[in-house]
């Protein structure tokens, strides 16, 4: 069972990230077709959404990024030790071809 | 007692078989000898002249296998491997590699397992145009079935290459070289017909492994294979899904012994130790002394090494000299005990470790690819390991957090404790500095005092003290 002041806290927390996932999705794209680069590492992705949104924590910015991925408007980049993301329309040209 | 996380499923190999023995064992040896690949691969031969088995030469008996499957029995190109071997020449002759390495490739909703790899000269080798690299994670202590295997090879025999690596140096199964249109199938074949997960690849937490264990090791400090099974299924977003500064790698040694190499490798090692006594059975030391009873398990008999002498062999070995003979009886005295190993892998029957066993956690291990080669050090010296292992989680978590926030891209935690320094590393995980974390404690000052901790801090009155304390 949790306390009174545990329930109070945890849907603060619910609607605090509820309220931040679609606003850092939107830093994140932002970020992502302005950035100088069109591949990325997590890291800047992070330090960019938190200069928009400093509440933003990486574990937001991480789920935020997944979300990203699986609706198809980011992709991951990977060398096979490191791995990047990028905006998919940004990246496209970037795939090696046969 | 072993729960798994979700139900396993039963799996019926039979039905999961995609080609029958015969249909495999196509060629004779006589057509093996006579059988000549598509290009011309003098220098690759060469690597078939040593004494040792050649991958050169498996790689030809899968390229013959391959020329004489039916068509519809393989979805990438039949000459996939002879390509392979094709290209391996050229890079020969030209010092250096043609392959162009990393890409957008993965299976939806993982961020690893899958490497891209390509050719870059796809006209001369069209075969290997795409060449994907697929990483399986494998069963805790590499545990498997052949049933398995055979049902893994057919799968990759018709969707890939063929060929495959036993194992990366992560533990995984490394399937070596399919297209991209290829990827999705294999992995719906392998998490829904095999019940079998890919592995980590890219800045995420890498496939954990763990030695053997409790299974088969009386010396295993505590249940290596269920403590790797609850870090994987735990952390599997970390696993699948990016957001490390760069790779992080688990293993989980049962003793001392290290035969996962933890210490070396994984940039959190956990092995096995205990901090009671180690358990002495005075007789059996006596027949060891007596010759009654082989050294080591009989390891080493290949020739013939003399009576065996325990003050030789096994107290004058041991580096912190914490053992000696008392009225015919050894004695150890624990409490300098480094837990080497040495005594107990020499005189099994005779000692154990003790009974009040546990992990000690060391961090940083890596291999040389950006920094130098660092071997792990000692953060906890001893921590209990029973499930649900909240405790060490505790730890790992605690480590991520401020190597998420710290460390920069592509550094390693080792590189970054390296770089803040142990001391600060160890206050922003909360951890009181131990003896046991470096190598010399006795010469070595460990602790560095902070001016808040000290009365009246740095500074002092000088005249004050130089009126006590002549220049």
């Amino acid at each position: 069972m949790k306390t009174p002041a545990q329930v109070t806290s945890y849907i603060y927390e619910l609607e605090r990230v509820g309220l931040s996932v679609e606003e850092i999705k939107k830093a994140i794209i932002e970020f992502a077709s302005n950035s100088k680069k069109t591949r990325f590492y997590f890291k800047d992705m992070e330090k960019a959404v938190q200069e928009k949104i400093p509440t933003a924590k990486a574990r937001e910015i991480k789920k935020a990024a997944s979300e990203l991925v699986n609706e198809g408007t980011l992709i991951y980049f990977s060398t096979g030790s490191t791995t990047m993301y990028g905006l998919k329309e940004r990246c496209a040209s970037d795939e090696p071809q046969q | 007692m072993f729960e798994p996380k979700r139900p396993q499923k039963a799996l019926k190999y039979e039905e999961l078989r995609i080609y029958t023995d015969a249909e495999l064992n196509n060629y004779t040896e006589e057509e093996l000898k006579e059988f000549k690949i598509k290009h011309e691969i003098p220098k690759v031969e060469e690597l078939e002249k040593g004494p040792w088995p050649s991958f050169v030469a498996d790689a030809k008996q899968e390229a013959l296998r391959r020329r004489k499957l039916a068509d519809d029995r393989m979805m990438i190109d039949r000459y996939v491997v002879e390509d392979l071997l094709g290209q391996l020449e050229l890079s020969f002759n030209d010092g250096e590699t043609h392959w162009k390495h990393g890409g957008i490739v993965g299976v939806f909703g993982y961020g690893g397992g899958v490497i891209g790899r390509y050719s870059d000269v796809p006209e001369k080798f069209p075969g290997i145009a795409h060449f994907h690299t697929i990483r399986v994670n494998q069963p805790a202590s590499k545990f498997y079935k052949s049933d398995f295997l055979r049902a893994l090879a057919d799968l990759w025999e018709y969707r890939g290459s063929g060929l495959f690596n036993m194992h990366g140096s992560t533990g995984d199964i490394i399937l070596l070289g399919t297209t991209t249109e290829q990827l999705e199938p294999i992995f719906y074949d392998m998490t829904h017909e095999l019940d079998q997960d890919l592995g980590g690849s890219g800045s995420n937490l890498r496939t954990p492994s763990c030695c053997i264990g409790k299974a088969r090791c009386e010396w295993a400090c505590y249940d290596t294979q269920e403590m790797c099974y609850e870090m994987t299924m735990h952390y599997q977003d970390e696993l699948h899904r990016p957001a490390f500064p760069y790779k992080f790698k688990f293993k989980f040694d049962g003793c001392p012994n290290c035969c996962v190499a933890s210490i070396a490798r994984a940039d959190i090692a956990f092995i096995g130790t205990w901090r009671d006594e180690i358990r002495i059975d005075q007789d059996a030391v006596k027949a060891y002394i007596a010759g009654d009873i082989v050294p080591r398990g009989g390891a080493h008999r290949g020739r013939d090494w003399g009576k065996f002498d325990i003050q030789k062999e096994v107290i004058d070995r041991c580096p912190s000299q914490c053992m000696w003979m008392e009225d015919g009886k050894l004695v150890i005295d624990n409490k300098e005990c480094v837990r080497c190993m040495h005594c107990i892998n020499v005189m099994p029957q005779a000692l154990r470790p003790g009974k009040d066993t546990g992990v000690s956690i060391l961090v940083g291990a890596k291999a040389p690819i950006l920094e130098g080669a660092q071997i792990a050090q000692v953060i906890v010296p001893f921590m209990k390991a029973e499930p649900p292992y909240d405790n060490v989680k505790e730890v790992i978590e605690r480590i991520w957090e401020f190597w998420m926030e710290e460390g920069k891209n592509r550094e390693r935690v080792g590189e970054l404790i390296q770089r803040v320094g142990l001391p600060k590393f160890l206050e922003v995980i909360g951890l009181p500095p131990a003896p046991q974390m470096i190598k010399a404690p006795r010469s070595n000052p460990y602790i560095f005092w902070k001016e808040e901790d000290v009365p009246g801090g740095f500074t002092r009155d000088i005249k004050e003290f130089r009126a006590r304390h002549k220049r």
